[in-house]
Parts: structure tokens; C-alpha cells; sequence
């Protein structure tokens, strides 16, 4: 996760607020959350190895795979639940974000954006693109449902997922105000606030 | 590795959890590498159902300690910077106050008259011995199956004493089934003709066919069903080298055999008094029936381990207890691990199982 993505949702997040990670990685974001705001935070994760670095961090974690359901994580009292980059990982991402809303009263989503100017011109060249955000071959990926900033809201607003609060970031992870005029076409990444 | 046996006397009488109490009682100790000065760096480390206080090495004629593959120089749990105790449990039959002691009342042993023992027992005699080491804190308590119970128990009795809990392949009451299955094998040797109501000891006989059929049932329990095809499929035992007439494949060969030692060594007394510990292990119940309650005030890091091939102690209760760790809000962890030995796995190295204990013993503020 690049720092500026870092510092919006550790600003989003409440001081000593309980937190969810799903798809926690290595656990920097929560070690990070436990530094600077106090958190009580979890991270869920299904990578041994990944799994092995959030103890080597003190990051507290559970391996379980979060495709077989995160029901049990509901009545847990988290207030925040955080899917960084790992929503288009899943098998099923609407029912994921319909149980995440059910785990706690608000959600970070953060998702790299297929429909980005870089991304488009790679695949007019008839190859699957690549980037800074979505760096692994098509082969290799675990990136099961891609989508555009413009998919993602529309799901959205089916579904009455309401967005709180929303930033676009280039592919330099910076806001600029082309990624914010034309975040579908510019933005690399988008960082959302559900709930 | 240093490794120091010694057996430990306490005085005091203890009371026990059930009201009664001992006049005082003996543990049996092994230690390995060396305590620091700061008295920082002990782990304890709490055997399962049938273990010992030998818990790693090799002394002569036995068998390496039942977590040797994890304890030593260089190893998962590194003798080289832990001072690492083991004890036999009380109620146990290896050196420590159990059944086979002599009671100083009657100058006979113990036998069914030892008192019922539960796993807060456990702990508090070894509080004690913490207390005779000069130890204030764990760094960590570990155990597997009924070694795990000790390591939670520990979390909820003590969590100022104790930083880590490493509570695997074990959980915070044990299944229906596993109660039921305790409660064949306590029938089988009760109805052994040489029980006599646990007074055996005092007739010079053993109900040595009732633990051996215990054993052999308990045996099957702790490996999982892939592995038994595995090692044996259905594969013939050699004539010369059965056990008994009626033996037809490896797998009844190698029950006979392992039961057979089993019940040389074990004491059927402390098999019970053992399982009987197993079965009342449920701390929630002093806080209502509720593990959440029941976990809030420790301050105590746990890392809760369970193997995906084992039935007995099955991997969801591992995680019922993560969740009532993370609904208590404290510091804990949940890993799911591959072992191809069933509920015995916890005894086995394997990569992602070292690493994990590894990186938590390690891993400080």
C-alpha cells in the first residue's frame, strides 16, 4: 500500500477503534493503526507466509479464507472493517461487501482501477496490461474480478452501499485534479468509505 | 543443551480445586539451557494426556522427549537463549505425586484414593515451582492437547505471570465425543478383573489389559484416518513377527504393540485421573458458560494452533476460541496448520508450525 493511500485511511479511522483487516497481508496498516491511533486491530489472512510476517510484526491474525464466509466476524463489536486491495481477489465481491457492511458500521474499500488510461492503452496494444498497481502476469495473478472506478460505484448504488466519502489517486498515488475530474479514466486507485 | 532431573518436594499442603488436598506433594522436573540472570527467560512447557517431565533430549534407554523435534540448540523453542522447564504433572505416574506414591497416611500407595485432579490444579502446582525457580513471568507456557488447557488456564489464572500462551491442537472444553470416548477407555480398564476398584497396587496386580484396550482405543483417536492409510493400509503383518495369533494386519499388530508398552509403563489410576482432568477442563464456567467474559482480563498474548487433520481435537474449536479471544478484545492469534498426523501433529516439526511458534516466542515489544 503506497503512503499516501496509508495515511487516508489511517486518518479515516477512529482513535482506539476496533478494526478488521481482510486480506491483512504482512499487517503493516494495522501495526501502523496500533502505533499511531490506538487500534485494537485483527488481520485475516489465508497466506502462511503472509501469516508468518503479521507475527513477526505482533500483528494479531487469523487464517481463514475469507471466500468460505466472514459470518463469524459479525457481533465481534469491530467498528471499522478494511478490504485494501483484495476486494477483486475474492470468488464472490458483492456478497463479500454485503457481509463485510454486516461485520462492522463502516468499511475502507480500497481497489486498483482497470479502467485507467495506462491499463486501456495496454490492452489497445492487444496484451494483457500491466501496472505499478497491477503488476503480475495474467498467469500469475490472483486478481479474479477486475474493475473500473465506474463499475465499482454502480455496484454501489444497487446495492445502497452508501459511499461516505471517497479519494482518487494517480498512478503516482498522488491526488491530482485530472484523477479527480476524470477519476474512470485517470485515477489508478480509489479508496472508498462504506457504511 | 544443559539438561538438569530433578524432583522438587513442597511441604505445604495444597488444596485442590475439588476441596480436597494433598499433605504436600513431589514434582518431577527437567529443564533445559539456562536460566538468565534477570530470571527473564523461562518458557514452561505442559505435557498432554500420557507425557512426561521428559519433554526433549535423549537420556539413556528412553525415548528423545515427546517435544524434541521443537526444544533444543538451534531449535524452534532455542535451549541456547530459553531456559525451558518441563514437569510430570501431579496425578501422574513418572516420578511426580500421583496414584503410585506412598500416602504418608496409611504408608500405602495412593491408588484410588488420590485426589480427583483438575488441569487449574495443574497449574497452580506450577506456580509454585515458578515461585521455588525465582521465576515472576513466563515468557511463554506451551503445550499441545491437555498441555494447551494448562497454557490457556495459565492466560486466565495468572496473565500478569505469564506474557505468551501457546495453546495448540487443544481447545477450551473438549468435544461430546471426545468425553465419550474417554469414558469407553475408563470402562475398559474399571472392568478389567485385576481394577479392584483401583486398589490393584495393594494386591500386586495390574489391570494390564484393561489400559492396553485403553491405549489402543485412545491410539486410534490421536491419528487421523489418511495417515493410517497410509502407514498401513491394509497391508498383512508378517507371522513372525505377530503379537498375537489372531492379528491379521499391520495396523492390529502395531496397536497390540503400542498398547502393550503403553500399559507397562502408564498406571491406570492416573489414566483416569487423567481423562477425568480432560473432561472437566471448561474454565468459561465460572464466568457463566461465557469464554468472552472469561478472557477479558488476561494480558496475555495467545497464539491458538490447530491441525487440520485432527478429529479430536477438531480445528473449529481452535477457532470458537480465537473468536471469543477477538470479542474480548485481546491480543491473540489463529493458525490453521497441515499435519498428516492427526491430533498427535503438535508433536511433529514441520516448517509453518516451527516458524509460527518460532516468530511468536520471539517476537517482543
Amino acid at each position: 500500500m503506497n503512503n499516501k493511500l496509508q495515511s487516508i485511511v489511517i486518518d479515516w479511522i477512529p482513535s482506539q477503534s476496533k478494526v478488521v483487516d481482510f486480506g491483512c497481508g504482512d499487517g503493516a496498516l494495522l501495526k501502523m493503526l496500533a502505533e499511531s491511533k490506538s487500534v485494537t486491530g485483527y488481520g485475516v489472512e489465508n497466506d502462511p507466509n503472509k501469516i508468518n510476517a503479521c507475527i513477526i510484526n505482533r500483528v494479531p491474525v487469523i487464517q481463514q479464507d475469507i471466500d468460505a464466509g466472514i459470518q463469524n466476524y459479525r457481533d465481534m463489536g469491530f467498528d471499522v472493517a478494511i478490504m485494501a486491495s483484495s476486494i477483486q481477489c475474492l470468488r464472490r465481491p458483492r456478497d463479500a461487501m454485503t457481509n463485510i457492511l454486516k461485520v462492522a458500521n463502516e468499511c475502507v474499500i480500497t481497489l486498483p482501477n482497470f479502467g485507467n488510461w495506462e491499463l486501456r492503452v495496454g490492452l489497445l496494444k492487444g496484451k494483457m496490461p500491466s501496472s505499478a498497481q497491477l503488476p503480475a502476469k495474467w498467469y500469475e495473478t490472483k486478481n479474479l474480478h477486475l474493475c473500473t472506478i465506474a463499475d465499482f460505484e454502480e455496484l454501489c448504488r444497487e446495492e445502497s452501499f452508501n459511499i461516505k466519502k471517497r479519494v482518487y489517486l494517480n498512478s503516482r498515488g498522488k491526488s491530482s485534479w485530472l484523477a479527480n475530474a476524470f477519476p474512470n479514466l485517470f485515477a489508478a486507485e480509489a479508496v472508498y468509505l462504506i457504511g | 543443551m544443559k539438561v538438569v532431573s530433578k524432583k522438587i518436594t513442597f511441604k505445604d499442603s495444597l488444596v485442590l480445586q475439588s476441596g480436597q488436598s494433598l499433605p504436600g506433594f513431589e514434582l518431577m522436573t527437567e529443564t533445559y539451557g539456562e536460566l538468565n540472570q534477570e530470571k527473564t527467560n523461562a518458557v514452561l512447557v505442559c505435557h498432554a494426556f500420557s507425557g512426561s517431565h521428559h519433554a526433549a533430549g535423549i537420556k539413556e534407554k528412553e525415548k528423545p522427549g515427546w517435544w524434541d523435534e521443537l526444544i533444543g540448540d538451534g531449535k524452534t523453542i532455542d535451549t541456547k537463549n530459553y531456559f525451558v522447564v518441563s514437569i510430570n504433572n501431579i496425578g501422574g505416574c513418572h516420578g511426580s505425586s500421583g496414584p503410585t506414591s506412598i500416602s504418608p497416611e496409611s504408608g500405602q500407595p495412593f491408588g484410588a484414593t488420590f485426589p480427583e485432579i483438575s488441569v487449574s490444579d495443574w497449574v497452580e502446582t506450577q506456580k509454585l515451582l515458578a515461585d521455588h525457580l525465582g521465576i515472576k513471568c513466563w515468557e511463554m507456557v506451551a503445550g499441545g492437547s491437555l498441555g494447551g488447557m494448562q497454557a490457556l488456564q495459565w492466560a486466565i489464572s495468572y496473565p500478569k505471570k505469564i506474557n505468551k500462551a501457546a495453546i495448540i491442537a487443544a481447545s477450551s472444553k473438549i468435544s461430546t465425543q471426545n468425553i465419550a470416548l474417554n469414558e469407553v477407555a475408563r470402562e475398559m480398564i474399571k472392568k478389567d478383573e485385576n481394577f479392584h476398584n483401583g486398589d490393584y497396587l495393594a494386591k500386586g496386580v495390574s489391570p494390564s489389559k484393561g489400559l492396553k484396550a485403553a491405549r489402543m482405543l485412545g491410539h486410534i483417536t490421536y491419528l487421523s484416518e489418511s495417515n493410517m492409510s497410509k502407514r498401513f493400509g491394509r497391508k498383512l503383518q508378517d507371522p513372525q513377527t505377530k503379537m498375537d495369533a489372531d492379528v491379521n494386519y499391520e495396523v492390529e499388530n502395531y496397536l497390540q504393540y503400542k498398547g502393550e508398552q503403553f500399559a507397562k509403563t502408564f498406571d491406570a489410576n492416573s489414566y483416569i485421573l487423567m481423562t477425568k482432568a480432560m473432561d472437566g477442563f471448561d474454565p468459561a464456567k465460572d464466568f457463566d458458560h461465557d469464554l468472552v467474559e472469561c478472557l477479558k482480563s488476561t494480558q496475555t498474548k495467545l497464539l491458538i494452533a490447530s491441525f487440520d487433520s485432527d478429529w479430536l481435537f477438531p480445528k473449529e474449536y481452535g477457532l470458537d476460541m480465537q473468536m471469543s479471544a477477538i470479542k474480548a478484545g485481546i491480543d491473540s492469534s489463529y493458525i490453521e496448520l497441515d499435519g498428516d498426523y492427526g491430533h498427535d501433529s503438535f508433536l511433529f516439526y514441520s516448517n509453518q508450525y516451527s516458524a509460527a511458534l518460532k516468530n511468536f516466542l520471539n517476537s517482543n515489544e
